[in-house]
């Protein structure tokens, strides 16, 4: 399993190698330049050019990729075209909302998520499974965006409980990890449910069954397992779309992230910071996929992988 | 089997009820919990203030705190809170003295002198004084530097400092607007230059009534009073919170529950949401933005005059007000806003559909024509490309709507080397001159030395008499002079018609009742000098 384990993480890195390619021709192939959004309507074509000329956009191509990989194997992720910040402050200064945000989105969507499924399953057609299925597709079918308005109308105006935005307390994560860990709390919960009722129909449940283990047993600890495989696989490609969906929480409540960076560096082609954050995007996208693949070892010991 | 099911009915039934009591609670039970701290857990409305900090939520991050290379209007407002410059700009935009007590320019035009303020110091404790105002230029002007403002001082020959108070000016040719350049130069302590380098821009230490506290990229930054401040019993709040908040709701949701003393913009569609809401209160000034279509002037059909002038007469700029504005602006009645220096109003292209019908018959398109609209992919922009597109539908000028972002769109109209090569017909787009100066506002658009990629002139406009007209209102010396110079490049580049002109914005900002002296100027910048909480 360790060694297994070493080998994938090595795999990573021709794989980052590869996207690290990627984002930076991407990058150059949208419209927009650079120098002329940062220096603004009003500036002459002298400026323009000063700028291109002071941040090497003037290179060709292949140089200013050269100049780009030999900053990135050092460590040297640049400064912001747009501000002249190092992209590394920025990055530590954005991340740590972002990471609060998908965890806490996360965490309860997948408890809320696994329990409407598990009670869904259990009652099948009868009114919890009606219910569950009722939160679990309106919790589909309401776009973020309105809701987190909805949210901040009656829990920050009408009520006054919690923050409209910014990240002053923990108070200030409620609000937006309700909006963003909404989808995948009903996602989550229409596919535990039913892969719950699939596992319920196998022989092992029946035999358990027969052999007077109580249900609650036979539920938490042979049903619920086996049917986690399933579940694991769509929360760990939840997850990894959580950061990108981040984006519209944070603009909504207000939270300095890294998704309206990302936003923000788009709309000035600031190419340093877009790069990092795809880099940054495309790692913990790779490294999440690796850990689900070994969470599927730690929960069915039959699908460990032979050496 | 029954009674184990009954625990997950009675779990089942527990969470409901927790959300169930978590969206129908009563404010009742939060009383007392209170407090107006920067979380802002307070309930709604909150009618008075007990401490002198103030929340300002804005629409968009601070991008550098640099002075001299800040482009954006909030960086600008920042810079503003802790830089004065030697002058700066009242509500009107006047340029009037700040740390000039006074000054002089010689009859040729090319030497100004400013006599300095006496005991002004930096924030860091040293004093300010005529080199330290050298000191700056020198820094603005530094090639080295790249920074924004160097074009500003690229007609600067020479600064020279007789003695400690006396700043010396020579400019190598006439500069009309010099002046207004100068209210955009803050004057940023000689020391800090020195120690900070690069940092410049995190670290600002300025002469101005603010100091700076922190800045978390994204989140906030905060300014605290500055106790030596200079002019005598300002400022009057300990501090100022600014917060990026770039979704419209959430910045009314905060003005509403007291988290944010001041918004701005206030979104135009949301003013009726708030207004007459106890507490609140909502201010609107016109603004320099002017918004405009401009018309190919080079190529078919806009070549021809009177087709330009029908499309000034087809669109109804009432209507236009009313629909896209929310009824909160004005008709373009110049080339610029009545808040721009030396504007001069005109009048004519009043709507009038058989006239813009006759017109076109004129031109040889009876039948009107095909052509195409670019903007931004903006929720207004996209609305106002709308609107235009029905009204000239009325006289029979079929126009596609072609919506872009941004910097696709600037790649579009940059690209063209030459006016052969430029494929724009109509663009709805707006433009505010930076320093409120005639000369931002006429040369980068009418100029034929503006030509994309060089400048804004997208109506690839050319009339010799602007042309000159513009060289010459830069020379001259006497304010009443260039002001008549002016005046001929409005009027004929409004007969002319190399756009069509439709609205000037109006700033809308909303405030708690118990905030004053907190102003918007009508380029937009945030002005706090006068903060007040009563």
């Amino acid at each position: 399993m360790g060694r297994y384990a070493l080998q994938r993480l090595l795999g990573v890195i021709p794989l980052l190698f590869i996207v690290s390619v990627l984002v930076f021709l991407f990058i150059h192939l949208i419209p927009g330049d650079p120098a002329r959004l940062i220096a603004g309507k009003d500036a002459t074509l002298e400026e323009i050019h000063g700028i291109q000329e002071q941040l090497g956009l003037n290179l060709p191509l292949w140089k200013q990729y050269i100049n780009y990989m030999g900053d990135l194997l050092t460590g040297n992720l640049g400064n912001s075209i747009r501000s002249g910040i190092p992209v590394t402050d920025m990055l530590e200064s954005r991340i740590m909302p972002t990471l609060w945000l998908t965890f806490l989105s996360m965490a309860w969507a997948l408890v809320i998520g696994l329990l409407i499924g598990v009670i869904s399953a259990v009652y099948r057609n009868r009114w919890p499974d009606h219910l569950g299925t009722l939160t679990a597709i309106s919790g589909m079918s309401m776009p973020g965006f309105w809701l987190g308005l909805v949210l901040i109308q009656i829990f920050s105006v009408e009520l006054g409980w919690f923050p409209t935005g910014g990240v002053d307390s923990w108070k200030s994560y409620i609000l937006p990890s309700i909006t963003l860990g909404m989808g995948i709390m009903s996602m989550l919960a229409r596919y535990s449910r039913s892969s719950m009722l699939e596992t319920l129909r196998e022989d092992y449940i029946r035999t358990g069954r027969a052999k007077g283990l109580r249900e609650y047993v036979v539920i938490s600890r042979h049903a619920l397992r086996n049917s986690l495989i399933q579940v694991v696989t769509v929360a760990g490609l939840q997850f990894g779309f959580l950061l990108g969906g981040s984006v519209m929480v944070e603009t909504v409540f207000s939270i300095p992230g890294l998704g309206r960076l990302l936003v923000d560096s788009i709309l000035f082609r600031d190419y340093t910071v877009i790069q990092a954050l795809l880099l940054l995007f495309s790692t913990q996208f790779i490294l999440i996929n690796l850990i689900v693949d070994l969470l599927y070892g730690v929960l069915n010991p039959k699908i460990r992988f032979s050496q | 089997m029954k009674a184990k099911g009954k625990v997950w009915s009675m779990f089942m039934l527990l969470l409901i009820t927790v959300v169930m009591t978590a969206g129908c609670g009563n404010k009742a039970s939060n009383e007392g919990q209170g407090g107006n701290t920067a979380g802002g857990t307070e309930t709604s409305t909150p009618t008075t203030k007990n401490d002198k900090d103030i929340v300002i939520a804005i629409n968009s991050n601070f991008i550098t705190l640099d002075p001299h290379n800040a482009s954006d209007t909030h960086s600008i407002s920042a810079a503003r809170t802790m830089y004065e410059g030697l002058m700066g700009f009242d509500e009107n935009m006047n340029v009037v003295p700040v740390l000039a007590a006074s000054h002089s320019i010689s009859k040729d035009g090319l030497v100004y002198t400013f006599t300095l303020q006496e005991n002004v110091k930096f924030q860091d404790g040293t004093d300010f004084n005529a080199e330290a105002v050298k000191v700056n230029i020198a820094r603005i002007q530094d090639e080295k530097n790249n920074l924004r403002l160097r074009k500003s001082f690229a007609k600067v020959a020479k600064v020279e400092t007789p003695d400690a108070k006396t700043v010396v000016i020579t400019l190598s040719e006439p500069y009309n607007a010099f002046l207004n350049k100068v209210a955009m130069a803050p004057i940023i302590s000689p020391k800090a230059i020195t120690d900070n380098g690069a940092d410049i821009s995190k670290s600002p230490v300025g002469t101005g009534p603010f100091k700076f506290k922190e800045w978390v990229q994204g989140d906030r930054l905060v300014v605290e009073k500055n106790p030596d401040y200079w002019q005598k019993d300002l400022p009057k709040v300990d501090s100022i919170t600014f917060r990026p908040v770039p979704e419209n709701g959430s910045r009314i949701a905060m003005l509403k529950t007291g988290e944010a003393d001041f918004i701005y913009p206030m979104p135009t569609e949301q003013v009726s949401e708030v207004e007459g809401l106890e507490g609140i209160t909502v201010d609107t000034i016109d603004s320099t933005i002017v918004r405009y279509v401009t018309l190919n002037t080079m190529k078919k059909p806009f070549d021809d005059v009177k087709v330009r002038q029908a499309i000034n007469y087809a669109i109804n700029k009432d209507a236009y007000i009313k629909v896209v504005k929310s009824g909160l602006g004005a008709k373009l009645d110049s080339t610029m806003s009545s808040k721009t220096q030396y504007y001069s109003q005109q009048t004519g292209y009043d709507y009038d559909i058989e006239k813009a019908k006759q017109l076109l018959a004129e031109a040889g398109y009876p039948d009107g024509f095909e052509t195409e609209i670019w903007g931004e992919n903006e929720s207004e922009t996209m609305k106002g490309m709308q609107f235009i597109q029905q009204q000239l539908a009325l006289v029979g000028i079929k126009v596609e709507v072609k919506s872009m972002e941004g910097g696709t769109l600037s790649d579009q109209i940059n690209s063209a080397k030459t006016p052969e090569e430029a494929k724009i017909q109509m663009w709805y787009v707006s433009w505010s001159p930076s320093s409120g100066d005639a000369d931002g506002a006429t040369r980068g658009l009418f100029s034929s030395e503006m030509f994309p990629p060089a400048g804004s002139n997208t109506a690839y406009y050319k009339n010799e008499n602007v042309d000159n007209w513009i060289a010459e209102a830069n020379k001259a010396v006497d304010p009443e002079a260039a002001k008549s110079i002016y005046a001929n490049i409005q009027k004929t580049v409004w007969e002319d018609a190399p756009w069509a002109f439709m609205g000037v914005d109006q700033i809308i900002s909303g405030k708690r009742s118990y905030l004053e002296g907190v102003k918007v100027f009508p380029d937009g910048s945030i002005n706090v000098l006068n903060a007040e909480v009563k």
